[in-house]
């Protein structure tokens, strides 16, 4: 060092000098980062809390620690030092769990449904964003007549923007639903899923802290969803890669899956999906779960429609229950061919959607089937209005379910934001689901029904502190979530402005 | 099966609405609403009051209202009475939305208004009293519109207030863009006021034709002494409207979808003399021209959508805002519109009114933007929009508060004559089930039933026998399933 240059000093100079802005840098990120597991206490008072096992708690206090919640109980004592949120006249639940989620896997197409709507439309109808469009027939080839309409008004020929064109059954099932087979329980939806997608922010920002993701109707026997937080570090984010096997009934196979013509010389692929019919669709799943039965006695199954290998081993541990299968199922007669089929295989199962299950009530008590509810709608939002499985959607049928004693979770679907799982909720306390009913519909009885009850699903010392907090009665006209908690760390903070 | 059933329904509906209410034109002369918390909109908060109507009118409202003997009084001690919510702007009474043509200011949407909509029997279980039937924003003139209720059978029956206001838009529509739309207005403005010269000094030849007299000015000078001489009845049908509106005898209801258009509204409406009468009724994005839509001062009409989301293009970060929220900031009295969508909730008025003070509007605000607001943009504060002594008996009785999204629309009175009971609606009763929509636990709901029943039968002996006879058939019809 002593034979050092001016030139080199000045080097090492800079160097330390960097260094030290490096460190200081550093530190003052470490003091600046936000409330990590483990770095801090939160104590969440004066709110009432809605434990969601039915008890409610007045002036409740919650102590979070280490992520966890430590404490809950009325008038507690506040730990010397913690962060201490007060809301006066709020209330806290439990961290929402909608356990049907449909997510959306790419960035671009939530930005807002609208502008899903527009993203859609632009790539089939042409020149939307102007206030005019061709008619533009699913092959592609344009209509001489052109239909003009005004900007905020429905378009005669495809209902934007109030609904998506007819491009709404590609969104859905092309992103989430494999379409090289019927049957293919192999593929699993993490693997689409986009863990920075803006929608697990609008997800959390409406208070849903944890999800099933389930994939699309379009196949009969489809994907493995998986269960997924919202919020959170993404490295710890995925809960369980896969979960459930998705099945389902009626005719969204057959309807949406793009023509469904005969497979020509025993050659099935993306144009020739096999069933067009109800009957169809039940054939598919008898046939899959048969030639599963039989390949395992080693049996060789073959055919046009035959499950493939992977699919089959897959199978294999839906018929042994090891893994959960789900069905979706609208109208009556789907929901009663599901309790057959199920019947037939000696299968478990939880119904999904389930719009009429007010008429066939006493079947699913009789075959002790949970349901995972939703949405309520009178008018089907999204892709349901192009399906006649839906002129049957009651208002009371979550009350009806719940009155029957039948573990009923609600779902708030593909819907986010304001008409996301909180309106779900509000919306059956207005069509005559108790306050106390509800809560446990969107946090305790999903918990259980996902099988991480033991994790999330109500405010109990020990569970994960996944909370929302909000500015009045939960799921109220006039309330909304003002603070989520996920996994201890405040992740949503609407308290200014 | 299920659309016949839901076509027959509506049949018996709208047969329940239009000829119950030629029944009750008649209706007693004097009713008295007791017990019941008012919210009156303008002025305070009644916690229990009583709303005293005589002939259709509001004739008292107070704590301590003397009850003629003679009046029919109705008990709603624990519900909620305001006054009928008001629709500031919809076309969905309208056969069709627009006609095919950007120039219309000689149509009215007297012609268009079908009263079979099932849109009206909506908006009267949603707490609809007034209607602005108006043509909708895909034109560059529209027609003539009229404030209307949702009861009756003709458009007739239904006005309140025929010629209410025009529509005009300055958002580019029609496939045309904002250049071509202004200059249509220019246009059109421009061949009024040639119009107007030409017939002035055609009167002012006839005038002269009359005493025999020859013509000694020029053509200058007669469309200058013609002025005078235009009688009303002497504008053709094409112009009638739009000399009105000019010269502020008509409301103007003014659309700019975007930001940019607000200036251009209110540029054209000043420019045109129709700038007092004007009112702006705003696409989503407007909130941003937020210190224009001040200065202009008038009355603003939101769009439906009250969230506006943004998404940066570079970062990809999306920002929300909530739109009524930057109005009441700014001071702005607005008006809220019911969505059209296939929203369960944002088609209530009063559910609109609820988001609002969820994101932080005032209550007193988020409820004058249903009512009272909307009655003055359309200019008819005097008789509707609020509880007062003198205004028209408009009423609302809900279960519970209206920003509570638990609560239901019990009863409708228009003009002091019931036009909606929810123990009547058999549609809702249909798609909440066969027993009523009650907000209880189960074995308190069967109770609270029999409680209710028993009420009606005292109160109206008929209503109940009907009641009962739906509710059998109803449970009939289960079985059979």
């Amino acid at each position: 060092m002593t034979f050092s240059t001016h030139h080199q000093r000045k080097t090492l100079y800079r160097c330390g000098f960097v260094q030290l802005a490096t460190l200081a840098v550093v530190a003052i990120a470490m003091v600046s980062q936000p409330v990590r597991a483990g770095g801090g206490t939160i104590v969440v008072k004066g709110v009432t809390i809605h434990v969601g096992n039915g008890e409610v708690i007045d002036n409740g206090v919650v102590v979070i620690r280490d992520g966890r919640i430590a404490q809950v109980g009325a008038n507690l004592a506040i730990p010397p030092g913690a962060k201490v949120i007060e809301l006066s006249g709020g209330s806290l639940t439990p961290g929402l769990i909608d356990a049907n989620a449909a997510l959306e896997p790419t960035n671009r197409m939530m930005v807002d449904r609208r502008n899903a709507r527009q993203v859609v439309a632009d790539l089939f109808h042409g020149d939307h964003k102007d206030h005019k469009h061709e008619a533009v027939g699913c092959c592609g080839s344009k209509c001489s007549r052109q239909l003009q309409h005004a900007s905020g008004e429905k378009c005669k020929q495809c209902g934007f923007p109030d609904t998506l064109p007819m491009a709404v059954g590609v969104r859905r099932s092309a992103m989430t639903v494999e379409h090289s087979s019927e049957v293919i329980p192999q593929t699993h939806v993490i693997d689409s899923v986009n863990l920075r997608s803006p929608d697990f922010d609008r997800l959390v920002g409406g208070g849903v802290t944890t999800v099933f993701v389930a994939p699309d109707s379009a196949a009969v026997i489809s994907s493995q969803g998986a269960i997924v937080r919202t919020a959170g570090p993404l490295n710890a984010r995925i809960v369980r890669e896969t979960d459930a096997v998705m099945a389902a009934m009626g005719t969204d196979p057959s309807w949406r899956g793009f023509g469904n013509r005969q497979p020509c010389r025993q050659f099935v692929n993306f144009y020739n999906r096999r069933p067009t019919t109800r009957m169809g669709v039940a054939w598919v799943f008898r046939k899959a779960m048969y030639d599963t039965e039989r390949f395992e006695k080693g049996a060789v199954v073959y055919g046009a429609d035959a499950p493939t290998e992977p699919a089959m081993k897959e199978l294999r541990h839906v018929l042994s229950g090891e893994i959960p299968l789900r069905i979706q199922a609208r109208m009556q007669h789907d929901i009663l061919a599901a309790l057959r089929l199920a019947d037939e295989f000696g299968l478990k199962f939880t119904l999904i959607e389930a719009t009429e299950a007010h008429r066939c009530l006493d079947e699913l008590k009789k075959a002790k089937t949970p349901v995972v509810y939703g949405p309520v709608y009178i008018d089907a939002p999204g892709m349901r209005r192009y399906s006649s499985e839906v002129d049957h959607a009651r208002l009371h049928t979550l009350k009806e379910l719940l009155r029957a004693g039948i573990p009923t979770a609600l779902t708030a679907n593909e819907l986010r934001d304001e008409d996301g799982l909180a309106r779900q909720a509000m919306y059956a306390r207005r069509f005559g689901v108790s306050l106390a009913d509800v809560t446990r519909c969107v946090t305790e009885t999903p918990a259980k029904l996902l099988g991480i009850a033991d994790e999330v699903g109500t405010v109990t010392s020990g569970k994960r502190a996944d909370l929302v907090l909000w500015n009045g009665e939960p799921f109220d006209g006039s309330s909304k979530p003002i603070v989520v908690i996920a996994g201890g760390e405040i992740v949503v903070d609407r308290r200014k402005g | 099966m299920n659309r016949r059933l839901s076509i027959q329904t509506i049949i018996i509906a709208l047969g329940a609405a239009f000829v119950v209410a030629p029944a009750l034109a008649s209706p007693p002369a004097k009713i008295a609403l007791k017990g019941g918390r008012i919210i009156p909109v303008v002025g305070e908060d009644i916690p229990v009051g009583t709303v005293l109507i005589e002939h259709g009118k509001i004739k008292a409202v107070g704590k301590d209202v003397e009850i003629p003997y003679d009046a029919m009084v109705i008990d709603i001690s624990g519900k909620v009475v305001m006054p009928g919510m008001i629709d500031a702007h919809s076309s969905r009474g309208l056969d069709i939305r627009n006609e095919n043509l950007d120039v219309t200011p000689f149509l009215d949407v007297y012609d268009a208004i079908d009263p079979s909509k099932l849109y009206f029997e909506d908006a009267l279980r949603d707490g609809v009293t007034s209607i602005h039937a108006i043509v909708g924003n895909n034109c560059v003139i529209g027609g003539l519109s009229r404030v209307i209720h949702p009861i009756g059978i003709t458009p007739d029956e239904m006005t309140q207030q025929p010629s209410v206001s025009l529509k005009l838009s300055v958002s580019p529509q029609r496939g045309s863009d904002r250049m071509a739309q202004l200059a249509t207005f220019r246009e059109t403005f421009r061949e009024l006021g040639e119009y107007l010269e030409n017939l002035a000094e055609k009167k002012y030849e006839e005038s002269l034709e009359k005493k025999d007299e020859k013509i000694k000015v020029g053509p200058d000078e007669a469309k200058k002494l013609g002025k005078d001489l235009i009688k009303p009845e002497d504008y053709d049908d094409k112009h009638r409207n739009l000399v009105k509106l000019t010269r502020g005898q008509l409301g103007a209801f003014v659309y700019a979808g975007r930001a940019g258009d607000v200036a251009a509204a209110a540029s054209l409406a000043k420019e045109h003399g129709f700038f007092k009468r004007t009112t702006l009724v705003l696409g989503a994005s407007c909130y941003k021209a937020i210190d224009e839509v001040k200065s202009a001062n008038r009355p603003v009409v939101l769009d439906s959508k009250l969230l506006y989301r943004e998404e940066n293009p570079i970062t990809g970060k999306i920002t929300e805002t909530f739109i009524p929220r930057v109005y009441a900031d700014a001071g702005v009295a607005f008006s809220l519109l019911p969505s059209s969508n296939t929203s369960l909730a944002e088609r209530y008025l009063n559910y609109q009114a609820a988001r609002c003070v969820r994101n932080g509007v005032s209550r007193q605000a988020a409820l004058e933007a249903i009512t009272i607001n909307p009655a003055r943009a359309l200019g008819i504060g005097d008789r509707f929009g609020s509880i007062e002594t003198g205004k028209t008996a408009n009423l609302v009785v809900m279960s519970g508060d209206p920003l509570d999204f638990s609560s239901w629309v019990d009863l409708v009175y228009i003009n002091g004559i019931r036009a909606y009971e929810r123990d009547d609606d058999i549609r809702l009763k249909q798609l909440l089930g066969e027993e009523k929509p009650e907000v209880a636990e189960p074995a308190k709901d069967e109770k609270g039933n029999g409680e209710a029943a028993g009420d009606k039968a005292a109160k109206a002996d008929t209503d109940s026998a009907e009641d009962k006879s739906e509710e059998t058939s109803e449970k009939a019809e289960k079985k059979k399933e």
